[in-house]
């Protein structure tokens, strides 16, 4: 009876969590993450810093995915446009004494203007040369905010108020899930909608898409803005959760970093990154504090994971699980991944 | 009615003249073949109506309007498709997706009101042979001609460009496209065809417009236009 009752009232939830992009396996990784502080040995501090870092690179990962996984374009920037929105909210807190829960958004809309103009400056460019652009758009920011020493206090790190007074790492953390839930959610959403069919057209081939009536100033301008806005937050998070700022996290490497993850975790998928990131940020900083003599190896890493999954599995992380799990001859797989 | 006009329309690469001042006509009901040796400047032609490579100079007119140098999108949407020489539908969505572009994109709104119905409806129109769900990618060229005619289809057009739909057909699949043909120009749709193979010409074109190093060399009745003597030596001739 307990089961009947059960698989009939699931279509419901089920359409509703499908809408929003989540699945049975989807759902369990969510309670998995609201544990993991309690569980050992995650529970120790350094631990949750790695996983905040994790969730942070994962959160990343989507927005970027946004962008590339569907029209196509890498934006190199895409770091530097989340330092740009934590500087603008690390700036309103230190000289006007706004508070970062509202500075983090006056600094994500600032971002989204920044790619507004990077999404109009780009539109003529194809690929690579829209790459490109938004590349050396990253590296004047970065100039900028190592050479303004007076405003940013340049390599010194500008001093941000943190989120919350406590010296303790899980407030921060549950923060963090928040916002990777809510930016999956919204990107699920529109890549969800018809809009998502235009992203893709315009990203795989330009000339059909447009011969099929598709506009692609609108949805490339539209896609660059929304992407930035969600890094601008990000950025502002990042800023408010360690106290300072420096011009490193507006590094390219920080970019391939974020890249890293959505590549490995899947093109397209938006959820592959945000999974990958946690075990793949713990691999790194595992290598990190281990071989702490060979500073960059986990560059090196980074370089051989991509090309080894570019070269062997393109499709990433969810092209496997789509292939091998939700597809799988296994009937409880295939309920868990909503695939019944 | 006139469907479209062009009026010396010419289109340069930087020194290289691919379009001459060509002026042409097509009619309500036409099906004009487009015909010239490689490299003549037909495709260059279409790109320069269609919006996707807009004219140096000359003026397109459609449906009495003037629409020269307009964009691709808005050309579709004022009921304008074309197919690709090269097609090249979106490689990683499924059939059904690809024409669902057109369909929801393509149309002004409110006209489709279920893209997904009307797609289907546009993959069996032009006897799709393959499942809907099928990836682009994993299909050859006959088949994705097939997939990029029903996503050019999906959007109501009144003028449809085919560039080189029958190249490489096989005997059989020569006679199933001069069906699909039929069909479309049943529907009310004209047609401009960009062909190599005079057997199709012959059989389904009622005029014909033949240019040689981007310049027309002859327009008319397609017997009229296949006997003269230039189009023979230029095209014909150079052909076997
Ligand atoms: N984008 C471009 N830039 C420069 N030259 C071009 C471009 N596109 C076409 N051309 C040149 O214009 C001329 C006409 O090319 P076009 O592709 O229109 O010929 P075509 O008649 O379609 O030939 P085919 O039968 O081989 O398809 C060629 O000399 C070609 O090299
Ligand atoms: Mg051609």
């Amino acid at each position: 009876m307990e089961t009947t009752n059960t698989v009939q009232s699931s279509p419901a939830w089920g359409t509703l969590l499908g809408k929003i992009g989540f699945n049975p396996a989807g759902i369990l990784c969510v309670f998995l993450l609201m544990a993991l502080p309690f569980i050992p040995p995650f529970n120790q501090e350094y631990l949750l810093r790695w996983l905040i870092y994790a969730a942070f690179i994962a959160t990343l990962s989507v927005g970027f995915d946004f962008t590339s996984g569907y029209i196509n374009i890498v934006n190199f920037g895409y770091a530097a446009v989340a330092g740009y929105g934590g500087y603008t909210s690390a700036l309103l807190a230190v000289n006007l004494n706004i508070s970062p829960w509202i500075g983090i958004f006056i600094g994500g809309a600032n971002a989204a203007v920044l790619g507004l103009i990077i999404g109009m400056i780009s539109l003529r460019l194809r690929g690579i040369f829209a790459a490109c652009l938004s590349w050396f758009f990253g590296l004047a920011l970065m100039g900028l905010a190592t050479k303004l020493v007076w405003l940013t206090r340049g390599p010194l790190g500008l001093r941000t108020p943190r989120m919350f007074e406590t010296e303790s790492n899980i407030p921060f953390y549950y923060l963090i899930i928040v916002l990777l839930i809510l930016t999956y959610v919204i990107c699920k959403m529109v890549v969800n909608s018809k809009m998502g069919l235009a992203f893709k057209a315009i990203g795989q081939n330009m000339d059909a898409a447009r011969t099929s009536g598709i506009n692609p100033v609108f949805y490339r301008v539209f896609n660059f803005t929304l992407s930035c806005a969600l890094a601008g937050i990000l950025g502002g998070f990042y800023g408010h959760y360690y106290g300072i700022l420096t011009p490193e996290v507006m590094h390219t490497t920080k970019t391939v970093e974020v890249l890293a993850v959505a590549y490995i975790g899947g093109r397209g998928s938006l959820w592959g990154g945000a999974v990958v990131a946690f075990p793949f940020i713990f691999l790194m900083e595992i290598i990190r504090s281990t071989l702490s003599h060979l500073p960059g190896l986990n560059l090196v890493i980074y370089a051989l994971m991509l090309i080894l999954v570019m070269i062997y599995y393109p499709g990433g992380f969810s092209h496997f699980f789509d292939v091998h799990i939700r597809q799988s001859k296994n009937k409880i797989l295939r309920i868990l991944t909503g695939n019944a | 009615m006139i469907v479209l006009e062009t009026q010396n329309l010419t289109k340069q690469f930087g020194g290289l003249t691919a379009v001459n001042a060509v002026s042409m006509t097509i009619n309500q009901g036409d099906i004009v073949g487009l015909i010239g040796p490689n490299g003549a400047g037909k495709t260059t032609f279409v790109n320069a109506i269609s919006g996707l490579n807009p004219p140096t100079s000359g003026k397109v007119t459609f449906f009495g309007e003037d629409t020269t140098g307009l964009t691709p999108e808005q050309m579709c949407k004022k009921g304008l498709s074309r197919t690709f020489q090269i097609p090249s539908p979106f490689p990683k969505m499924t059939a059904i997706e690809s024409v669902m572009t057109a369909s929801i994109f393509g149309n002004a709104p409110g006209v489709v009101k279920d893209p997904v119905q009307h797609s289907r409806e546009m993959l069996d129109f032009v006897e799709f042979p393959m499942a809907e769900d099928v990836l682009s990618e994993q299909l050859n060229t006959v088949q994705l001609k097939r997939l990029d005619l029903a996503r050019a289809l999906a959007s109501h057009p009144k003028l449809l460009f085919m560039d080189e739909m029958a190249s490489g057909l096989s005997e059989g699949e020569l006679s199933d496209i001069m069906r699909i043909l039929d069909k479309i120009s049943r529907k009310g749709i004209s047609i401009l065809m960009i062909e190599h193979i005079m057997q199709l010409i012959m059989a389904v074109c009622n005029r014909l417009l033949c240019i040689q190093f981007g310049t027309k060399i002859a327009e008319g009745p397609t017997q009229e236009v296949a006997n003269d003597p230039r189009v023979t030596k230029a095209y014909l001739g150079s052909a076997d």
